[in-house]
């Protein structure tokens, strides 16, 4: 046999590596963390649809930054759209147009956040554009085929392309930014002179006036002006300034803030740029007029202002006039009221709150209130009223540890004295209970008050329980704090009104006292929140039967409450 | 010589040892069965065929079934931890990039009666009747029609996938039928399951559960009656209703009292009402816990279920509907209740969680009758029928309607609100809703405008109606994977712009 040759067989080796390995391609290195283009790249990607946008982009010198990392939303005009813009501005090709106009184009459809279509309303974007104006969206149907529209100036034709940097909504057509101020906008509509005489009476023009941008005041950056027609001024017998001023201007001088025309025009100034969709969504506006608010409420599709229920008494409000409304100006926004509003003067105005039947959430349930108890007992809470988990309702709020009871009674020490039989039991105190938990009052008529907390005192167990709260209202404590478990010390009436205490029920009782919490200016006519926040202990038997905001000037002790309903005075008298 | 016998010695045993070995090289799988092997007898078919049944109670289908029948209408509201797709849904923010635009629960299951339906009829089983065989086929064909049916109603149109993708071979790039042919195709399939199902599975038992687990004649009658509803055929509907009504099978559980109410037709399920119900139960339990009563419920009922509905009296809190406060909502949180309830004031655990998902009950079989007799001209029955239902219900005089009797319109509008109420929550609404504005080519577009009024965030009201003036945008968009995957689908216009 022949001997192998051990160099020769290595020889053989390293060749057939070399062949086999030869095989193998060079990996091709990735040197980018995504294919995704970015804006600028997405647009020379589809030339055929954005090329004069993009030459507008160049133009302007927004290609680069566009192609940078960041988070942008841009609404980007196609080719037919830039067409249809140059057309109206009767010129042929964008290098026509002045830079710094299409500058300023470019910063109005740049909005420096990602915002998708589900983020649309019927108002305003959440976010300012570059130019420093908002845009506006909704919906428009035409032939059935239904677009989403942008500032009611263009169509969105393809929502939603997400690229690197930001999203891209493709829109048919160039959006322009508005050019009137407010008081411009007004000027120059007819229909408005009477308003707008007003307004430059009362010198309230030139707040209106002022751009965002060079506007110091943050308070009047933005407005919102609620104006009334000359058919709606005529509708009540306005029909010139003269007869408004004669109305209105009781000092002679429109000028005077303290004058009642001049509040009258500033009660029609809301803070902030609010469209439709913005004042539906919330139940109260401030306006210019110190401490006056106007309130808002939704009907079917109407948006109504100062629609309101005031002991019991509806009054109607006004409506808005969707058609001529949410007109954007440079500085805020612009809506028609169909009626006449004005301030109503309203003397402060005692609430004898019954929390149980005054808090709407509890008595939407059948068959409870003021008939039988919900969820009494420690193990009922979590799935009485509010169960466990709610952490927001339409008049109660809380972080939703524990539920909240409802409890009535006929007779007994608990239930036979307390006003109409009733009271809410709110487990309080930490950590297994609700730390705190808020009310949403009646309406209350700006003024001061003193608040009393009126409850049925009881310590869930014998020797150790306390539960010792903090009263505020929207916020701001009140000075004096108040004991769920401890009753009222004896005395005589007049003894106890100066330590701040009072028998509130009509049926003698010693368990039931009311508390005062302190003295408070209501400074808004609203419904306010009032907040119990735990400081001490924690127990479930916080019996609160009600709250009282009497106005400082008035008797503090009478009516008393029974517990079939009646208010009734010093000698068993009805009294209201 | 010692080397050569050694070489023999490996040359033999490499022989015996590699040849020994011949399972190396089978393709077939050892741990379970292939095709080949199991289309053999009766029983094969009957296992694929209760399949069927299982991939209905397969998450997230049942699930899905009650967002797409509830969310898009009036009568559910978000929950305290409810997800991002499904608020989108019930604002109408839809995008194709949204999981609930998925149509593949469907499809798994159709996928199920497509393979009984190709397959079945190759079983040579000497022990098989044809009429056996062809029962077992018209239950997956009925399935299959209903399946179509929440397709039609859901997308619009789909692609009809009639055969199963069993191999790689079958991949098919379909493109999308109109709604005229995915209709035909229902009615087809429901046309050969009325010849070819039993009317029982247990002849001698009175309460046979299979008779409501399983596809019979009755069942096919309920799909064939809404699906003539559906397309306005009111003729067709009657015959369908009134072959159900006549063979005196159902009727309705009496209201005697609300405990035993719902105790007999939600708590227990199976009962003399039902006609179909996807059978949950303590093995097989239902997505519904999370969902309607744990802490963090994603669903509760929305106030004017209670308050504008059913209606309250709130002189006497006895006198109530009994589908109503503890029927379909607990009044005190607003829990949907109908699939949690248990004892008293007292919601299923999670271990109990297993109500059944009521596809057709006779109280449904009622009020589509009514309806189709509404539309021709016979409202006074119509009328009769509603108030039977109502009866039943105990339902307070202030929910009550008085429409005049000849106006077809007015009494169906009120069946409508009285199908709200007997249906609540039981995955109808939207379709309900839908079924009505769309009549004679959208008639009444007003219904489904004015539900929005309603119900749509006061912010974006005015934009929610104008995407309901498009008719397209009644329909869901077919998902994005979708699309992807398959390059003949066309999307629905109103979601691509």
């Amino acid at each position: 046999m022949k001997k192998i040759n051990f160099t020769n067989s290595s020889l053989f080796l390293v060749v057939l590596l070399l062949v086999l390995l030869g095989g193998c391609k060079e990996e091709p290195i990735v040197y980018n963390t995504t294919e995704d283009v970015n804006i600028t790249g997405y647009f020379e990607k589809y030339p055929e649809e954005f090329s004069e946008f993009k030459k507008i982009l160049d133009i302007t010198g927004t290609s680069g930054f566009l192609q940078a990392y960041g988070s942008y939303t841009i609404f980007a005009p196609n080719n037919a759209g830039v067409e249809a813009f140059l057309k109206a501005k009767g010129k042929n090709s964008v290098e026509e147009l002045d830079v710094e106009e299409l500058k300023n184009i470019v910063k109005f459809h740049l909005l420096e956040d990602t915002i998708s279509t589900p983020k649309f309303t019927d108002g305003k974007l959440p976010r300012l554009t570059m130019y420093g104006q908002y845009l506006t969206t909704g919906a428009q149907n035409s032939n059935n085929v239904t677009r989403i529209t942008v500032n009611r100036q263009a169509n969105v034709v393809k929502p939603n392309v997400l690229v690197g940097n930001g999203v891209i909504h493709v829109i048919d057509n160039v959006l322009q930014p508005a050019s009137q101020t407010l008081a411009q906008m007004l000027e120059s509509n007819p229909n408005y002179s009477i308003f707008t005489q007003a307004l430059k009476a009362t010198g309230l023009f030139e707040s209106l006036n002022k751009i965002p941008a060079t506007n110091t005041d943050v308070e009047t950056q933005w407005l919102t002006v609620v104006a009334e027609s000359n058919q709606t001024l005529a509708s009540k017998g306005f029909n010139s300034f003269d007869a408004l001023k004669a109305r209105y201007s009781h000092t002679g001088n429109p000028a005077n803030p303290a004058d009642s025309l001049n509040l009258f025009v500033k009660y029609h100034i809301l803070k902030e740029a609010k469209y439709l969709a913005d004042i539906v969504s919330v139940s109260s506006h401030a306006t210019l007029a110190p401490l006056e608010i106007v309130t808002s409420s939704l009907l079917g599709q109407r948006v109504l202002l100062n629609d309101a229920v005031f002991n019991g008494v509806h009054e109607p409000g006004v409506e808005i006039n969707r058609q001529s409304s949410d007109l954007s100006a440079r500085n805020g926004v612009l809506h028609d009221s169909q009626g006449h509003f004005v301030i109503k003067v309203r003397k402060p105005q005692r609430v004898d709150w019954d929390v149980a039947a005054e808090c709407s959430d509890l008595a939407k349930i059948p068959g409870v209130l003021r008939q039988r108890s919900l969820g009494t007992g420690a193990p009922a809470y979590n799935d009485s009223f509010a169960p466990r988990g709610f952490t927001e309702l339409n008049d109660l709020r809380s972080p939703g540890v524990t539920g909240i009871g409802y409890e009535y009674g006929t007779s007994g020490s608990l239930y036979g004295a307390a006003w109409w039989g009733d009271f809410l039991t709110i487990p309080l105190g930490g950590p297994n209970r609700n730390p705190w938990i808020e009310l949403r009052s009646p309406m209350i008529i700006k003024g001061t008050y003193k608040v009393w907390i009126n409850y049925r005192s009881r310590a869930q167990s014998a020797n150790n329980s306390q539960n010792l709260n903090e009263v505020s209202i929207d916020g701001v404590p009140l000075p004096r704090l108040m004991n769920f478990v401890q009753g009222r010390p004896s005395g005589t009436e007049a003894e106890l009104e100066g330590q701040g205490w009072k028998a509130y029920t009509a049926v003698a009782s010693s368990n039931h006292s009311g508390r005062l919490v302190g003295t408070i200016e209501i400074k808004t006519t609203d419904r306010h929140w009032v907040k119990f926040t735990t400081i001490n202990g924690t127990q479930n038997t916080n019996h609160l039967d009600m709250i009282q905001f009497i106005p400082v000037s008035e008797n503090q002790l009478y009516p008393k409450f029974h517990m079939d309903g009646r208010k009734l005075g010093p000698n068993g008298e009805p009294m209201q | 010589m010692l080397k050569k016998f050694i070489h023999t010695i490996l040359l033999t045993s490499t022989l015996l040892l590699g040849t020994s070995c011949n399972k190396w090289l089978e393709l077939a799988p050892q741990d379970g069965i292939i095709r080949q092997e199991f289309w053999k007898t009766k029983e094969d078919i009957q296992s694929a065929v209760v399949g069927i049944y299982s991939s209905m109670l397969t998450d997230p289908l049942v699930n899905n079934l009650f967002i797409w029948g509830e969310l898009r209408a009036d009568m559910v509201a978000p929950g305290f931890i409810i997800q991002f797709n499904e608020s989108n849904l019930m604002t109408n923010e839809i995008l194709s990039s949204n999981p609930l635009t998925s149509w593949r629960p469907i499809y798994k299951t159709i996928n199920y009666c497509n393979t009984v339906i190709e397959f079945a009829p190759q079983v040579e089983d000497p022990t098989l009747t044809t009429e056996q065989r062809n029962a077992y086929l018209a239950e997956a064909h009925a399935v299959r029609g209903l399946m179509y049916f929440y397709l039609l109603r859901i997308w619009g149109e789909v692609p009809l996938k009639l055969t199963p993708t069993s191999s790689d071979a079958t991949l098919e790039q379909l493109p999308k039928n109109t709604k005229e042919e995915v209709y035909n195709q229902i009615i087809a399939d429901l046309t050969f399951a009325e010849a070819n199902a039993v009317s029982t599975y247990e002849p001698n038992n009175p309460f046979s559960k299979q008779d409501k687990g399983r596809i019979t004649k009755y069942t096919v009658n309920a799909i064939q009656a809404d699906v003539y509803l559906w397309n306005e055929k009111y003729e067709d509907c009657l015959t369908a209703c009134n072959k159900i009504i006549a063979s005196g099978k159902y009727r309705l559980v009496p209201g005697t009292t609300q405990a035993s109410w719902f105790g007999d037709l939600y708590l227990e399920g199976n009962s003399e009402e039902g006609i179909f119900e996807l059978q949950f139960d303590n093995q097989k339990l239902n997505s519904f816990f999370p969902l309607f009563i744990d802490a963090n419920r994603r669903f509760i009922a929305a106030d004017k279920v209670l308050n504008d509905m059913y209606t309250i009296d709130f002189g006497d809190a006895n006198n109530k509907d009994i589908r109503g406060d503890m029927g379909s909502v607990r009044a005190s949180d607003g829990a949907i209740w109908k699939y949690v309830g248990w004892t008293g004031d007292d919601a299923r655990t999670l271990n109990q969680s297993y109500a059944h998902w009521i596809v057709y009950r006779y109280a449904d079989i009622l009020l589509m009758k009514a309806e189709a007799l509404a539309w021709t001209n016979r409202g006074q029955e119509a009328l009769d029928i509603v108030n039977t239902i109502r009866t039943r219900a105990h339902a307070l005089v202030t929910s009550s309607q008085d429409p005049d009797p000849t106006s077809a319109l007015d009494v169906s509008n009120y069946i409508l609100a009285e199908r709200a109420r007997e249906f609540a929550f039981e995955g109808k609404r939207w379709f309900d809703i839908l079924r009505h504005a769309k009549r004679e080519n959208y008639k009444n577009l007003s219904i489904l405008l004015d539900m929005v009024v309603e119900s749509a965030p006061a912010d974006r009201q005015q934009t929610i109606l104008n995407k309901f003036r498009d008719f397209n945008s009644h329909y869901l968009p077919i998902n994005d994977y979708e699309l992807n995957t398959d390059k003949n689908l066309v999307q629905n216009p109103f979601y691509i712009k």
